[in-house]
């Protein structure tokens, strides 16, 4: 540590040159964290959802194959399980908007006992009771659009050939790294609009999904071998799964993209190393001199070695520093998932990931700063001194 | 004019910096244009997709294929509608189809939802050059299956010969692979409408009817004639509106793709400043020099300039390149609109080759100016003292 001033004046000895090093390495290490941050909140996001001990059952077929209403109260009966809601996704346009949020149609009676993580007044609760076409919403929704208690919400069916006409009895609010963009209504009210379109009655006792909540995690594969055994052999056969699994299944559907963001993210790094890299042998191939009178007075040779690089890994770690720190700090304070057009409900730079890309910066400082180090330890004292300019 | 020679045997003598920024600036490249060629495959593959006279019906209201559904009754008086097109046999190009968006694993295990599509006959002359590559065509009724060149080996039993497993008591043989001229159907695969009806319990209904009509005249009167009977309740659709509609999926890549280009590029230009700065602080005395012997001021100016974008323009170029391996490339990813898996091909095309040299000109300019302008500005004599 006693060496940290000579190192450091070194590096500021040529200000320019070490300036556009950090900002060149801030700059793409600011990329490299937007781009892995997307593959980690979802990551992330699962796993919180474990400790929820929640199931969710769709149709063998996919998602948009029905589930029977009537295996809800089976699922309540089974052993081990709290509460059974069903979870249909009405894909409704609001306001000419299509996909503007999720909105699903559920048990407004054990709903928020399901999802005890999104806390709503007691009051509201109970409106939303006793309202059919009462819904509740999110947080981020309520406020980026100025919806309020009280206000109607219609939404227009374009998977189901039918309109809903709500009104917003409640706001839940919620951990911030879910999606606290959603709409909750009445299951039954969705069956009544169905019921009364004639398209829409072959489709009614749909379900959609069911959300089934577990007493412990004992409990999960019994509850889901029991769902899936019940209907095995009718014609709605169904498939039950922990609901991070079922989460899961949206991160799997990005498919190559996640190959493509980790292929870039290497590229990336790989860039950085060149960048520092040549930078570095630049300001060595300029102290050749005075490398050599170092060691003419002598310093080692893993000394002078210990200098080159520690110098490299000081830029190189500023810049990851300004780069990693800086977009956490700004995607903290602005929230682009609002401008995301739901294709990224959530975004926020995970402390594991800006961790992640500081561990890059003092790997990118270690490799570009490795050869100019050796060449200045393997320095000939007679050869430097010699040298002129 | 200071040669041209001056500056490539400056690059040639500096030959490890030149090296690292070479290398560098071409990733940039690289990684800048994947984004985009990949936005223009998905681009390209929906607009070979509509024909201009064909025409997708679907229920009032809805915005896909897949939620479209009405009932087989209504669909079938559609065949005998005035306009329509026929194929050689003399049957209506009009094509019946039901569409299932089951989870089938990919062969590394990850889940997608594919859109499985239930066809008849006429079905394959609704698309642009329908071909079968191996194999050979459905048989109705047989619980067989086409997979799409694309496709084929990507899902787990998805390979001609192998059974594809699609839901509980769901599964069929893959009896062919076939292509379509690089169109959205190639996303897709395709088994007898029959076959998905009874599998999925949905006998007497369809998701959508694709229609061809013998002019553009006659399609408008389709259009009309479909969208003004009441009793169907029904929207005919361009096929070529209905596929612009969808481009909206290819806005995210498109997006990270500007993200991706724009931040590199900044990113590389420092690098660019970089190695210009260390070149111009190196050759003080030649700047001093070239003054001295009677060049101008804008002269050196360019000389550095062309310089900076000459190294730059190599990276580039080399960037470029390391795409093209990128055109077999089959790339899986979720298609916002329909919620299903699109198969993407990377597509070498102006877009790319756009990107390529905007970020390349701008990191060899931005790069170079700065420095650029530090050389003319050095004073000639101190910079002839200078050891």
């Amino acid at each position: 540590m006693k060496y940290f001033g000579y190192i450091w004046r070194n590096a500021r000895r040529n200000p320019i040159r070490s300036a556009l090093t950090i900002a060149s390495v801030a700059i793409s290490m600011f990329l490299m964290m937007i781009l892995l941050s997307f593959l980690a909140i979802n990551s992330e996001t699962v796993n919180d959802l474990k400790m929820h001990n929640r199931l969710i059952t769709i149709s063998s077929q996919g998602f948009s194959q029905p589930v029977p209403i009537a295996l809800v109260r089976q699922a309540v009966a089974m052993d081990g399980v709290v509460a059974a809601s069903p979870m249909n996704y009405f894909g409704g346009m609001y306001q000419e908007e299509s996909l503007p949020f999720a909105q699903y149609g559920v048990d407004a009676d054990v709903i928020f006992s399901i999802y005890e993580e999104f806390p709503v007044a007691t009051e509201q609760l109970e409106s939303f009771r006793q309202d059919r076409s009462g819904c509740i919403i999110g947080r981020k929704l309520a406020d980026e659009r100025k919806i309020e208690v009280g206000d109607r919400l219609p939404l227009k069916g374009t998977i189901y050939p039918c309109n809903l006409d709500l009104t917003v009895r409640g706001i839940f609010d919620g951990p911030s790294g879910r999606d606290l963009r959603a709409c909750w209504f009445h299951w039954d009210y969705l069956e009544e609009s169905r019921k009364q379109s004639s398209e829409g009655r072959g489709r009614s006792g749909n379900a959609g999904a069911i959300v089934v909540k577990c007493r412990t995690t004992d409990d999960l594969t019994r509850v889901a071998e029991a769902i899936d055994g019940s209907t095995r052999n009718s014609d709605a056969a169904t498939r039950t799964q922990t609901e991070e699994s079922f989460v899961r299944i949206f991160l799997e559907m990005y498919g190559d993209v996640r190959g493509l963001i980790r292929n870039v993210g290497l590229a990336v790094v790989f860039s950085l190393f060149c960048v520092a890299g040549n930078a570095m042998a630049m300001s060595i191939r300029e102290r050749v001199t005075e490398i050599a009178v170092l060691k003419a007075i002598g310093f080692t040779a893993p000394r002078v070695l210990f200098f080159v690089l520690a110098e490299a890994v000081l830029l190189s770690v500023l810049g990851g520093l300004i780069g990693a720190l800086g977009a956490k700090l700004i995607f903290d304070v602005i929230d682009v998932s609002r401008y995301g057009g739901g294709m990224v409900p959530i975004f926020y730079v995970p402390w594991s990931t800006a961790l992640l890309g500081l561990g890059a910066a003092v790997l990118i400082g270690l490799a570009s700063g490795f050869l100019p180090a050796i060449n200045a330890a393997r320095l000939s004292v007679v050869e430097g001194l010699r040298k002129v300019g | 004019m200071i040669p041209l020679k001056y500056n490539l045997r400056n690059l040639r003598v500096r030959w490890t910096s030149t090296v690292m920024t070479v290398l560098g600036t071409g990733m940039v490249v690289w990684s800048s244009c994947i984004s985009f060629g990949l936005a223009d495959g998905l681009r390209h593959s929906l607009r070979v997709s509509g024909d201009p006279l064909d025409l997708i019906v679907l229920r009032k209201g809805a915005t896909n294929e897949i939620n479209g559904g009405f009932y087989l009754e209504i669909a079938e008086e559609l065949r005998t509608l005035e306009g329509v097109a026929r194929d050689k046999e003399g049957r209506p190009l009009v094509s019946l189809e039901l569409l299932n968006t089951p989870l089938i694993s990919r062969r590394d295990g990850s889940r997608a939802t594919v859109m499985v599509r239930g066809v008849e006959a006429v079905s394959a002359g609704l698309r642009p050059s329908f071909q079968i590559e191996s194999g050979r065509m459905l048989e109705a009724g047989r619980g067989e299956c086409l997979v799409s060149r694309a496709m084929t080996g990507r899902f787990l039993g998805s390979r001609l010969g192998e059974t594809l497993k699609v839901g509980e008591n769901e599964s069929y043989r893959v009896v062919g692979v076939f292509s379509a001229g690089g169109s959205a159907a190639e996303s897709e695969i395709w088994v007898d409408r029959k076959d998905l009806e009874r599998n999925t319990g949905r006998e007497g209904s369809v998701s959508c009817v694709q229609i061809r009509a013998g002019s553009v005249g006659g399609r408008e009167k389709l259009v009309a004639a479909i969208e003004g009977e009441t009793r169907f309740k029904l929207q005919a659709i361009r096929e070529v509106d209905y596929y612009a509609s969808q481009a909206r999926s290819g806005g995210f890549l498109t997006f990270s793709g500007i993200l991706i280009a724009g931040l590199l590029t900044l990113g590389a230009m420092f690098a660019a400043a970089n190695t210009m700065y260390a070149a111009v602080s190196a050759r003080g005395r030649e700047i001093g020099t070239l003054r001295a012997i009677g060049f101008s001021r804008s002269s050196i100016l360019l000389s550095f300039l062309f310089e900076s974008i000459l190294i730059c323009s190599v990276g580039g170029f080399l960037g470029l390149l390391a795409t093209l391996p990128l055109g077999s490339l089959a790339f899986g990813t979720i298609n916002s609109a329909t919620l299903s898996e699109v198969t993407i091909g990377f597509r070498f095309g102006p877009p790319v080759m756009v990107v390529a040299f905007l970020t390349t000109l701008a990191m060899g300019t931005f790069g170079g100016l700065f420095p650029a302008l530090r050389a003319i500005r050095l004073d000639v004599v101190r910079a002839l003292r200078a050891l």
